[in-house]
């Protein structure tokens, strides 16, 4: 009882304890749900492979190898993959939140005569999808195949996160912004004086979801850059390892290595401990950058002080 | 608004008018490109070094051909080098935007994506160079090029694999088998298995007796079903009825008609066997639930007791099972037909996959070059590199002019990374090359050679080899007989075509009734599987099997391409 | 803070303006909102151009569309694609599966988020907040394949945990094999949904937790409110607007219940309550080039899509709360 006081904190009834206690318990039990998948995975990827296609592996490896981490990593280009990954990451993070609180911040203005206008041009497109043969040419006709932007310019607002930012936004209250426009503000001192650092949680939580996208993307890389190597993407890179990985033990090419294979005991991989490892690689970055957000939105802010 | 509305609509004929104009570009470029070939060819061919971009639509190691030791030794004798590209998602979204927007790579192996770029044009006709500068390519390929060259005349890619000399069958299958864990023939004395009531008579005989191994419950008979593997399953009557595997079609011998069995006899048969095991509680109740990894965990659990598969589909789980040594634990393939007098024909019969090559696109430059570089590439001396290495260092010759592997060699030669290093790997498909013999009689691929297999087996295997008085496992298996329409799947069935909505329309109904057939209530049998016929037969049958004996009767004229 | 500014009342207001006043008033208010104009006119280029223009290719699936030939020369076949999709015998059967499934993720989705992000609001400890938190998003970064197959073990028949859990309790009497059993397909696909997801979808509403005036619940505490009554009288409320505008948003992806989990737990028992719209378009469009059928499969999706989004938001504004558009 004295962990759980400690977990939840201060209390004052008995009310208050019955509610913290199973909401403690019940959180510890989620996390073990959730820490699982994690913890497999992770112990997938240290396992040899040979042994892996047999199953029951749960929490701990049962052959410790780094050899599937050996295999994804033995790449010439798989730094300079990462390195695009990461400028696509930053440039198209900072660019596409910054575009989409822009939009968001003009149609959360009541008084905006294309409000209603530009929200429903936005929205609808959620919903419309051109297809890929259009689009393709579309984005050949604009010479961005085979550029670093194709990353960033088709993906430029996510039209979802400009709604929740609208949303967030809307929920100012209207005096802060009626206050400024006494003083002579205009329109974008507004946005990036009051609006910008008062929605600071929805922003984080944005850009979370922005960045997250773009460090998983790979399909646009194979759509558009496949035939460019130096654009490629450390996700889009882990694509091929893992596809050569099934071409080993798929295709009939492989036949003469795979009759030989069974002869001599050698390392393989296999699609599951090789799926495994690229988890891992992708995944940890990612979650790194987590808890420099986070602080943004599980701590409370206190607009009220600004208010007046 | 309704300004708005049609400012949209401008902007949307503005964006019609922009296809128009990159369509006709795109003619236009493609003419002039054929121009400019046919100039070229007269011309002496250079040998300044060259690198052409070569996409490969399926999954493989992304390099430069030179980056490998055999490669490096290709671009010397020809000054050309290659930059592999191999295919990450889907194949026909990538090769769709290719045709959309008009550009292509210089050489491309498109797989299944063929029709589609023959459809746009993307190959050039490869008559003329090859005339000209492919000796080799039209030696090795003599007997099949009427097989790859289209109804107006042209040749505008090369197929994979030309038979020549003599056809050399594989030592140990990798085909279609009633596989068994070989330490119930042991138990039971190596009788010969022949039929399917002796081989699952051991099954359930050795089940009764070991209802667990090593602590868990023994599955006695299983299979795997899932997604797109379910052909495995729905396969096995036409090998019961004694058929290689033909696809979707039997092919009667005397008539040549293809005809579907998956409402035929044999199918009934089959089914009715599993379903009197099921009742019986011998078959796996998770076998129509296991998704592919499950599968292979359960063969690899080493309680498996039998199971059809084809060889090449389950090497994760064999690999698994030698690595645990119980040598009696590991599978042996058997002939298994529906009873003596059935010929099994396991075994494929040689053959040729007219349907798959790689051609040269109308935006490479020289492509004489490209020729070039694979008439220099199949030259037998240069397929023995690719295959076999180099003598002395990969493999040995034999007093008798035999190639074979030391205990070393094999070591070294599987290695997948040195296998990548080498160009094993990169050289080994998707480029021209020969299947069969060399004109020495050793044979193109070192598995095909008996002296590499039986290299590899070891004590264990050698027991059971000797028991059955064999000197290779394929020895249990009937040899071919000729079929010279085989494989009938190799049809170029048309995307979105009748008989290939069939295909996608059948596997459907197959997968939703088999498995209900299989464990229904014994009684229950006969209206489980009238109400699957009915299905089956609403759909468009007569077409599907119209269409096959067509193309087996065009075959048999010589006419492996034919216009619809 | 009070009520965030109710946008309907200023929308009304604006509605009932702008008639009147005809095309001058607008240029006219259109100057004087100069700033605004620059700050969104560049972006609705961006969108005409990458997301509008590119729907001029709609016109493939009245055609027979052949890469090869472009949109100038397939051949124009009217609404055969259409009616290839609308007359398949598996159409409605295609249709139930899409719904439920749509239905059950949508529903447990909202649900559980909501719940998880209240929960951990309610943790005291910000340092064991944070952990949970960040361990609960975890499984999205999991690919629905690593998912399926821990999905796929833990319903296994002899050892999977599931069953070994609901024995022990004595729930069921032997091991059910759950992805054998059709009828039980859509609820392991929204468990599996859940699993992957909840932590992730919290978040939106964490940070929406955040914006809630503190001061509030001060006050609430002094009036002597207990926990419950806190979540139900200033945290939900406090949320509201934003669970409102989300759920409007998802309720026009109504035919979007997701596609790798189903393929990937699809098996010939449970095919007949898992193969759902995008499924059907894959084995019969783009896996046999046919673009046309699927671009025919996307127009018939935003047609629907349209008609619930509006009305979500009719009914939204009908009800008094928040409105999209």
């Amino acid at each position: 009882m004295d962990i759980l006081r400690k977990l939840a904190g201060k209390r004052r009834g008995v009310d208050d304890l019955i509610f913290d206690t199973i909401n403690v318990i019940f959180m510890i039990l989620l996390v073990v749900v959730m820490l699982y998948p994690m913890l497999n995975t992770f112990a997938i990827s240290l396992n040899a492979a040979t042994d892996t296609v047999r199953g029951g592996i749960h929490l701990l490896p049962r052959e410790f190898t780094l050899y599937n981490y050996e295999h994804v990593f033995n790449n010439a280009q798989i730094i300079q993959a990462g390195f695009i990954s990461v400028m696509r990451t930053v440039i198209g993070t900072g660019l596409g939140v910054l575009a989409s609180a822009m939009v968001a911040y003009t149609i959360s203005r009541p008084h905006f005569i294309l409000r209603k206008f530009v929200t429903l041009a936005f929205v609808l497109t959620m919903y419309m999808n051109a297809g890929l043969i259009p689009t393709y040419l579309l984005h050949r006709e604009l010479g961005l195949i085979g550029t670093f932007w194709i990353y960033i310019f088709p993906t430029l607002i996510g039209v979802f996160n400009v709604i929740v930012i609208r949303s967030f936004i809307e929920g100012l209250p209207e005096t802060l912004f009626e206050s400024a426009r006494m003083d002579g503000a205009g329109e974008f001192v507004q946005f990036f004086k009051i609006a910008l650092p008062l929605a600071l949680p929805v922003i984080a939580t944005v850009s979370l979801f922005v960045a997250v996208a773009q460090w998983n993307q790979w399909f646009d890389v194979f759509i558009y850059n496949s035939s460019f190597p130096e654009l490629s993407t450390l996700q889009y890179e882990l694509m091929k390892v893992l596809s050569n990985s099934n071409a080993a033990f798929d295709s009939g090419s492989a036949q003469d290595a795979f009759a030989d294979a069974i002869g001599g005991q050698q390392d393989t991989v296999t699609p599951q401990s090789i799926r495994a490892a690229m988890t891992v690689v992708v995944s940890v970055p990612i979650i790194c950058v987590y808890p420099f957000l986070q602080k943004y939105f599980v701590k409370g802010l206190t607009i009220g002080g600004v208010k007046g | 608004m309704v300004k708005k509305k049609s400012f949209l609509l401008f902007m949307l004929v503005g964006f019609m008018l922009l296809f128009v104009a990159c369509g006709n570009d795109d003619d236009a470029a493609a003419t002039d490109d054929d121009e400019s070939t046919d100039e070229e060819t007269s011309e002496e061919v250079s040998d300044e070094p060259v690198t052409y971009h070569f996409f490969n639509a399926t999954s493989g190691q992304d390099l430069h051909t030179n980056e490998t030791e055999l490669g490096a030794l290709f671009e010397e004798q020809t000054g050309v080098n290659f930059q592999v590209e191999h295919l990450v998602g889907d194949l026909n979204e990538r090769i769709g935007v290719m045709v959309a927007s008009g550009e292509y790579p210089d050489t491309i192996a498109p797989q299944a994506g063929l029709d589609m770029l023959l459809d746009a044009g993307a190959f050039i006709p490869l008559n003329d160079l090859l005339e000209e500068h492919g000796p080799n390519i039209l030696e090795m390929y003599d007997d099949y090029i009427d097989r790859f060259t289209l109804p107006d005349g042209n040749i505008y890619y090369i197929p994979f694999g030309a038979n020549v000399n003599e056809y050399q069958p594989i030592p140990n299958t990798d085909q279609g088998a009633f596989w068994m864990q070989r330490g119930i023939l042991k138990e039971a004395g190596f009788p010969e298995v022949n039929t399917l009531d002796e081989y699952f008579d051991l099954i359930t005989d050795y089940a009764d007796e070991n209802p667990e191994i090593d602590g868990m419950n023994t599955v006695p008979f299983t299979g795997l079903t899932y997604d797109t593997s379910f052909f495995v399953f729905s396969n096995v009557p036409m090998h019961l009825a004694g058929y290689p595997n033909d696809g979707g079609v039997i092919v009667d011998m005397d008539t040549h008609e293809a005809n579907v069995y998956g409402d035929s006899e044999y199918a009934e048969d089959y089914l009715r066997k599993l379903n009197e095991l099921n009742a019986e509680g011998y078959i796996d109740q998770e076998m129509f639930v296991m998704n592919y990894d499950d599968y292979l965990a359960k063969l690899s659990s080493g309680r498996v007791l039998g199971f059809f598969d084809y060889g090449w589909n389950f090497a994760q789980a064999r690999i698994a099972i030698e690595d645990m040594g119980d040598p009696d634990k590991e599978y042996i393939a058997l002939p298994i037909t529906f009873d003596e007098s059935i010929e099994d024909q396991y075994m494929d019969p040689p053959a040729f996959t007219q349907n798959r090559g790689v051609g040269i696109t109308v935006d490479a430059e020289n492509p004489e070059r490209i020729i070039q570089f694979w008439d220099n590439l199949i030259k037998e001396e240069n397929q023995r590199k690719v295959m076999w290495g180099y003598e002395g260092e990969h493999y040995e010759v034999d007093e008798d002019g035999r190639y074979y592997r030391t205990d070393e060699q094999i070591e070294l030669t599987s290695d997948q990374d040195w296998r990548e290093d080498f160009g094993m790997t990169t050289f080994e498909w998707d480029w021209p090359r020969i299947n069969g013999s060399f004109s020495d009689g050793n044979a193109v691929e070192p598995r095909r050679q008996p002296e590499v297999a039986l290299a590899e087996y070891d004590e264990d295997d050698m027991e059971y080899l000797e028991a059955y008085d064999i000197d290779t496992f394929s020895e249990l298996f009937a040899a071919p007989q000729d079929r010279p329409w085989f494989p009938a799947w190799s049809a170029n069935v048309e995307q979105g075509s009748d008989p290939q909505i069939f295909e996608e329309r059948s596997d459907e109904v197959l997968k939703r009734h088999y498995p209900r057939i299989v464990l229904a209530e014994p009684e229950d049998f006969d209206d489980e599987w009238n109400e699957f016929v009915e299905a089956y037969r609403s759909l468009d049958v007569e077409a599907y099997e119209e269409y096959f004996t067509r193309v087996v009767q065009e075959r048999l004229d010589g006419n492996w391409q034919f216009a619809d | 803070m009070g009520q965030p500014v109710n946008p309907l009342g200023v929308t009304k207001e604006l509605k009932g303006k702008r008639p009147k006043k005809g095309a001058k008033h607008f240029f006219k208010k259109a100057r004087e909102q100069k700033e605004l104009m620059w700050m969104s006119i560049p972006f609705l280029l961006w969108l005409f151009i990458f997301k509008y223009l590119p729907l001029g290719g709609w016109v493939m699936s009245f055609q027979d569309f052949r890469p090869a030939r472009g949109f100038l020369e397939s051949e124009w076949v009217g609404f055969d694609h259409f009616r290839f999709l609308f007359t398949d015998d598996r159409f409605l059967e295609v249709m139930r599966n899409t719904l439920a499934m749509s239905i059950i993720n949508l529903v447990l989705g909202f649900v559980t988020a909501i719940t998880l992000a209240v929960l951990l609001n309610e943790l005291r400890s910000v340092t064991f907040k944070r952990v949970v938190q960040t361990i609960s998003y975890m499984p999205h970064f999991l690919s629905w394949v690593v998912v399926a197959g821990l999905v796929s073990s833990a319903l296994a028949m002899e050892d999977g945990i599931v069953n070994i859990v609901l024995l022990n309790l004595g729930i069921i009497d032997e091991p059910v094999m759950w992805l054998g059993v059709g009828q039980f397909f859509w609820g392991v696909i929204g468990a599996a949904d859940v699993w992957k997801m909840v932590g992730w979808n919290s978040i939106i509403y964490l940070a929406a937790i955040t914006m809630i005036d503190q001061e509030q619940y001060e006050a609430a505490e002094i009036d002597g409110a207990s926990r419950l009554q806190r979540i139900l009288f200033i945290t939900l409320p406090g949320i509201r607007t934003v669970v409102v505008i989300l759920m409007i948003m998802n309720i026009g992806y109504i035919l979007e219940s997701g596609f790798e989990a189903q393929y990937l737990l699809m098996n010939p028992m449970n095919m007949d309550y898992a193969e759902n719209l995008d499924i059907f378009v894959l084995r019969y469009g783009i896996s046999m080039a046919n673009f046309s059928l699927a671009t025919a499969a996307g127009m018939f999706k935003t047609v629907v899509s349209f008609i619930f989004l509006f009305g979500a938001n009719k009914v939204a504004e009908k009800l008094g709360e928040a409105r999209l558009f």
